[in-house]
């Protein structure tokens, strides 16, 4: 049996190992059994990745402890693994890498290094203080996987980006800085201002039309929604990640609101101003359309 | 306050209506008798109280006039604001005259009619 143990610290150098074996892994192994589950409200391990100390990484290489994940994270006494948050039998087994004659003395690090990572490994605790265990939900569903972000301040830039992508940019999430018009790089390009005459356009650029999306989202791709002001002018909307609608009307900013300042849960509801006819729900497959 | 160069014969104005959102904004020629009866009435218009009116975010967004030294005015319902590099300032048009006079000198075709509603 062979248990490597990283002290995970570094960023730019590789980080401290110590490989134990034999009977040495077997006893460490032991002092690391899972103890119980930590509970709601004391310091998990924090979810976004920290600068510093963050642990011992464990592996164990070959043979393996059924009751413990093939690799996992002690931190001040805690476990951490894919799902997997307990207490440990020992919960000062870092004392015993850490300690003036520990495992960490195998290592050729120096007088100070020994010293600054005990002060990590302390100053870590107020990090994880910040982050509690929290209680258990279902797990949350995305709405919308494949739909794009609302990133308004993106498209918004008073410049280059806002003033010259219009709603079909913006709703294909397709920068061209061209105002594209639908059919336009298809050398189908509408004729007149319906539905009759964009939608087909739209489809030579490869968006597909889906009539019956009924507002729920595609597997592959987004869902865009096309209106008309008739004789007029066209305008599009787009489905993000988080289920609602977003638009940008011509060179004017993107927003998440309609003409009455509401968030739009379904743009065929939505207040459209002036496009009084809603066209169709259409698909917008990533990479798949050609816009001009 | 001196606003503009009217008297000058070179000046080229520009008018324009904030309206579409799949199509380009549409954008005119302003000849300088108009925009002399434009600035006639920018002239005679009294300063704006409060905050502008809010804008929606389709159809139509309001109208402008530039001209070819920098300067810029913004009509929509009932305000004026003239946009220069010194600053802006904004004035009250309750009969919207400059708005409807600088949207009737669009060429026949270039905007929808009924923009301006009675709001």
């Amino acid at each position: 049996m062979t248990l490597r143990i990283t002290i995970d610290i570094f960023s730019g150098r590789p980080n401290p190992v110590i490989e134990l074996s034999g009977n040495e892994a077997r006893e460490a192994l032991s002092r690391l059994q899972p103890a119980r589950a930590l509970e709601e409200g004391e310091p998990m391990f924090p979810e976004e990745p920290t600068l510093g100390y963050r642990g011992l990484i464990v592996e164990q290489v070959d043979e393996r402890m059924e009751n413990l994940p093939g690799v996992f994270r002690l931190v001040h006494g805690d476990l951490f693994g894919p799902g997997f948050a307990h207490k440990a039998q020992d919960e000062y087994f870092e004392d015993f890498v850490y300690g003036r004659t520990g495992l960490i003395t195998r290592l050729d690090l120096g007088q100070d290094l020994p010293q600054m990572i005990r002060q990590e490994r302390d100053r870590f605790k107020e990090v994880r203080a910040k982050y509690k265990v929290k209680p258990s939900a279902w797990p949350k569903r995305r709405v919308c996987e494949c739909g794009p972000r609302y990133e308004p301040t993106w498209w918004n830039d008073l410049g280059q980006r806002q003033f010259n992508n219009n709603c079909y940019n913006y709703a294909t999430n397709y920068r061209t800085d061209t105002f594209a018009q639908p059919g336009l790089a298809a050398g189908s390009m509408y004729t007149a201002l319906t539905c009759a005459s964009v939608l087909p356009a739209a489809v030579a650029d490869d968006l597909i039309d889906s009539p019956g999306a009924d507002n729920n989202c595609p597997e592959n791709g987004h869902l865009v929604a096309l209106v008309i002001w008739p004789d007029v002018d066209f305008h599009w909307f787009r489905k993000g990640r988080n289920g609602r609608w977003t638009h940008k009307p011509g060179s004017t900013a993107a927003t998440n609101r309609d003409n009455s300042g509401v968030i739009i849960p379904d743009p065929r509801t939505a207040d459209r101003g002036p496009y009084t006819d809603f066209c169709t729900f259409m698909v917008v497959r990533h990479g798949h359309i050609k816009i001009r | 306050m001196v606003t503009s160069r009217s008297g000058e014969s070179s000046e080229s104005w520009i008018g324009g209506a904030f309206l579409f959102s799949g199509r380009p904004d549409p954008t005119w020629p302003v000849d300088e008798q108009v925009a002399g009866k434009l600035l006639a009435i920018w002239e005679g218009l009294e300063p704006w109280p409060g905050e502008l009116p809010a804008r929606p975010s389709l159809g139509y967004r309001g109208c402008f006039l530039r001209n070819d030294i920098g300067q810029e005015w913004f009509a929509y319902r009932g305000s004026v604001v003239l946009q220069m590099a010194e600053g802006s300032q904004s004035r009250s048009d309750p009969g919207r005259s400059f708005e409807k006079q600088l949207l009737a000198s669009a060429p026949e075709g270039t905007l929808p009619g009924n923009l301006i509603r009675d709001d």
